[in-house]
């Protein structure tokens, strides 16, 4: 099942949605940022899978050799990346670990990649950024007064930040803002 | 009047070398060179610099001999499909047997730029050794030599003012060779280190830095770290062309602010690149340089869609971008916004093989940067979908586009719409765009967009290909046509012999020819070889069987690289290769 909502203001831009000819996109597992530099409450949705659990994509799998599987065939040196861009993208790039953040009192979850940061200082400003909350002079906060909790791989609810980031980025299971 | 050509005594020689000199295109001097005997020792004396797009077509003792006083030369080794895997890593290209040639002929090199050769710190060393004035070194793409070879080239180059490693196979075997510029050397002006996966003494590098008032452009590589970057950044206030390091560390305010008015201090910043691992907590430290900026390549920099948008729209003045899928058709959109200036697009996959969940990168990005981008002239665009109607609308919105790159991952995708082949959109680009120099193709192709190519693409110079065709009629229609192909490389695509035997006098008018898992057969080649003994026809099978003469003609060749030559069979082949 694919769900596709947005929310947004009245009138705000919507036309990345329609084709040359006004037709529908059709894209699948379509994940965005939020869309900040609009300056408009636009909130994507994030699109899942039904048995997008952990964040892995199981059909995927099959394609994580270092080519492109093609028919029965495995395809050397396609798609025409350089050999030298694959092994920089290996170094500085690791897979993608996304993991699902819910808040408490909030009914729109969102998904960080985990890869993508490096420690917790990182991780949480992406954390603010998702979930701003203004103080009381107006101000943005950056999340670090927050209690985030992650459910780690034995089913045990944890408060974020008291192992090792390494460690952490290997167990985390889903995570919870608590208010 | 004088008849015949004794006109050309009517001046001394140094007059001729004179108005020659402002002949810069290697044709135009070529074309002189063939009126009459005195102009073409005249032109061979004077000229300065020479392009040698195959190492293998001339031998390096011939073009030493021909322009006894060079000072610039750029020479190109392997086939363009070597980056891809596709080609074996002991194929040749080979940089020994020019430098030993241009040590012997050359004393007053300059300048040396060598592409997808393999050089090796011997040929390091002989360059240090050789050339007294030598002042640029370029390497890209090559493999072979390591920082121990460049320890040699700082020790010994006194007026080195360029050193460029761009995409190079280094190994790091001597991790101070940059504390081997003396301390008497200022001259750089361009340093790209950015290949290098080692350390780099940084207290080392400031130091050179400090005492190179000239140093315009500078690239380090992924090493670094953000503070120590920051001290050295504030050594070069002047830097006109910047390649940080990595972009991350912990949240420091400090380090911020730090960053930040290093960035402010950059008067003349004009291209920027590096930006590893860029988070969001030190992106924003470089808004205050993006309105200057003219080229910017984020493509190591796995930022997603809020941080890029921030970032590129901010850039007004850009002309090249270079980033990746993560910038999705709202980035694209944005840019077309906000880049008016811009000449050059370059969007990259962020996972090619598919793992991660997909991007929403598609044709809708190209469109709108076609529409919004009135000086765009130049595209490689890696994406998973596409349409002949989007393709339609980008060769109307700019048919002023020279090179244009569409990589759509999947081979065989047709127009996910009509479910078509992609023939009416590529064949719109091709008869639009009058001035396209260099084509890409993919997607679902059948021989019909290969007949509108050979018919229309008259200033095309390069054509790549792969999955697509239907028969040897479609690589009939490109040898047939196409009249200034140079390189035409091809994977996977149902062409044979008769089309290859039916244009074999083209093959002669061309750089060279590649063609990987298609259907020509061994007897094709013997012929083709016969027929044209001024090709060099290279069959390359890995699995080291037999020998080439035992096989039979109908015997199926994997790969083959055709190119012409006056140099005739290379003696370097290794046990992968035979020349025909």
């Amino acid at each position: 099942m694919e769900l596709e909502l947005g929310l947004a203001l009245p009138g705000s831009d919507r036309t990345p949605e329609l084709g040359v000819h006004g037709e529908k996109r059709a894209s699948l597992c379509r994940k965005r940022g939020v869309d900040e530099m609009l300056a408009k409450a636009t909130l994507p949705l994030f699109i899942q899978k039904d048995n997008d659990e952990d964040g892995d994509d199981d059909s995927r799998q099959s394609k994580h050799l270092q080519d492109l599987n093609f028919g029965s065939r495995v395809l050397v040196g396609w798609p025409p990346v350089k050999m030298w861009r694959r092994k920089s993208n290996n170094c500085s790039r690791r897979r993608a670990n996304c993991v699902k953040v819910n808040m408490e009192g909030v009914a729109i979850g969102r998904k960080v990649d985990l890869s993508l940061h490096d420690s917790y200082q990182a991780f949480f400003l992406t954390l603010g950024q998702m979930f701003p909350k203004k103080q009381h002079d107006g101000e943005e906060s950056d999340a670090a007064y927050y209690k985030v909790t992650y459910e780690d791989e034995d089913g045990d609810w944890m408060l974020v930040g008291d192992v090792p980031w390494e460690a952490f980025i290997q167990s985390v299971r889903r995570l919870k803002i608590l208010n | 009047m004088v008849r015949g050509f004794g006109w050309a005594a009517a001046f001394p020689d140094e007059v001729w070398e004179h108005v020659f000199s402002f002949l810069a295109a290697d044709a135009d001097r070529n074309a002189v060179a063939l009126v009459c005997r005195a102009w073409h020792r005249i032109e061979r004396r004077s000229r300065r610099r020479v392009f040698v797009g195959n190492c293998y077509a001339v031998a390096p003792a011939a073009a030493v001999r021909r322009f006894p006083e060079v000072r610039a030369a750029a020479i190109k080794g392997k086939p363009h499909f070597a980056d891809f895997n596709l080609v074996p890593t002991d194929w040749g290209g080979g940089a020994e047997a020019w430098v030993e040639a241009m040590a012997e002929g050359w004393p007053h090199l300059e300048e040396l730029r060598l592409k997808r050769m393999v050089v090796s710190d011997d040929c390091l060393e002989l360059i240090a050794r050789s050339f007294k004035n030598f002042g640029v070194l370029s390497l890209v793409s090559c493999d072979g030599f390591s920082t121990a070879g460049l320890a040699a080239i700082a020790a010994n180059c006194r007026n080195l003012r360029e050193l460029d490693l761009h995409e190079n196979e280094v190994e790091d075997n001597c991790l101070n060779w940059i504390s081997h510029f003396p301390e008497s050397f200022t001259s750089l002006v361009s340093l790209n280190i950015a290949c290098l996966e080692g350390d780099v003494n940084t207290s080392v590098l400031e130091c050179l830095i400090s005492r190179c008032p000239n140093l315009r452009t500078l690239r380090l590589n992924h090493a670094m770290p953000l503070e120590k970057l920051v001290s050295l950044l504030q050594r070069a206030p002047q830097l006109m062309d910047l390649g940080t390091s990595k972009f991350s560390a912990d949240h420091h305010p400090e380090l911020f602010f730090k960053l930040e008015s290093t960035f402010a201090g950059f008067k003349h910043l004009k291209s920027l690149s590096g930006i590893w691992e860029a988070g969001p907590a030190y992106l924003p430290a470089i808004y205050s340089v993006c309105e200057s900026l003219t080229s910017l390549n984020l493509c190591y920099a796995t930022i997603q869609s809020p941080e890029l948008f921030k970032l590129v729209s901010r850039c007004k003045n850009l002309q090249r971008l270079w980033v990746m899928d993560l910038i999705e058709d709202n980035g694209l959109i944005a840019v077309a916004a906000s880049c008016k200036l811009l000449q050059e697009l370059r969007v990259f996959p962020s996972d090619p093989y598919g793992v991660a969940p997909p991007i929403s990168l598609t044709e809708h990005g190209l469109v709108a940067i076609s529409a919004g981008c009135l000086m765009l002239h130049s595209v490689l665009y890696f994406c998973r979908q596409m349409t002949n109607a989007a393709l339609l609308t980008i060769a109307n919105n700019r048919p002023n586009l020279t090179c244009f790159r569409l990589c759509i991952i999947e081979p065989h995708t047709p127009d996910y719409i009509s479910q078509e082949p992609l023939d009416a959109g590529f064949s719109a680009i091709v008869e639009s765009c009058k001035d396209l120099r260099r084509l890409s193709l993919s997607g679902l192709l059948t021989d019909r967009v290969f007949k509108s190519i050979g018919a229309s693409a008259n200033r095309l110079e390069m054509l790549s290909v792969a999955f697509a065709g239907d028969s040897d009629a479609g690589l009939h229609y490109i040898l047939s046509g196409c009249k200034n192909l140079r390189k035409l490389e091809i994977r996977d695509c149902p062409f044979g012999d008769k089309a290859l035997l039916d244009n074999a006098s083209k093959l002669e008018t061309m750089r060279s020819l590649w063609m990987s898992s298609c259907s020509v057969t061994l007897g094709a080649c013997r012929q083709l070889a016969l027929k044209m003994p001024r090709l060099n026809v290279e069959v390359i099978d890995e699995r080291r069987g037999r020998p080439l003469e035992s096989w039979p003609d109908d015997f199926p060749v994997e790969k083959l690289y055709i190119y012409r030559t006056v140099a005739g069979p290379r003696s370097d082949t290794p046990p992968c290769v035979w020349t025909v």
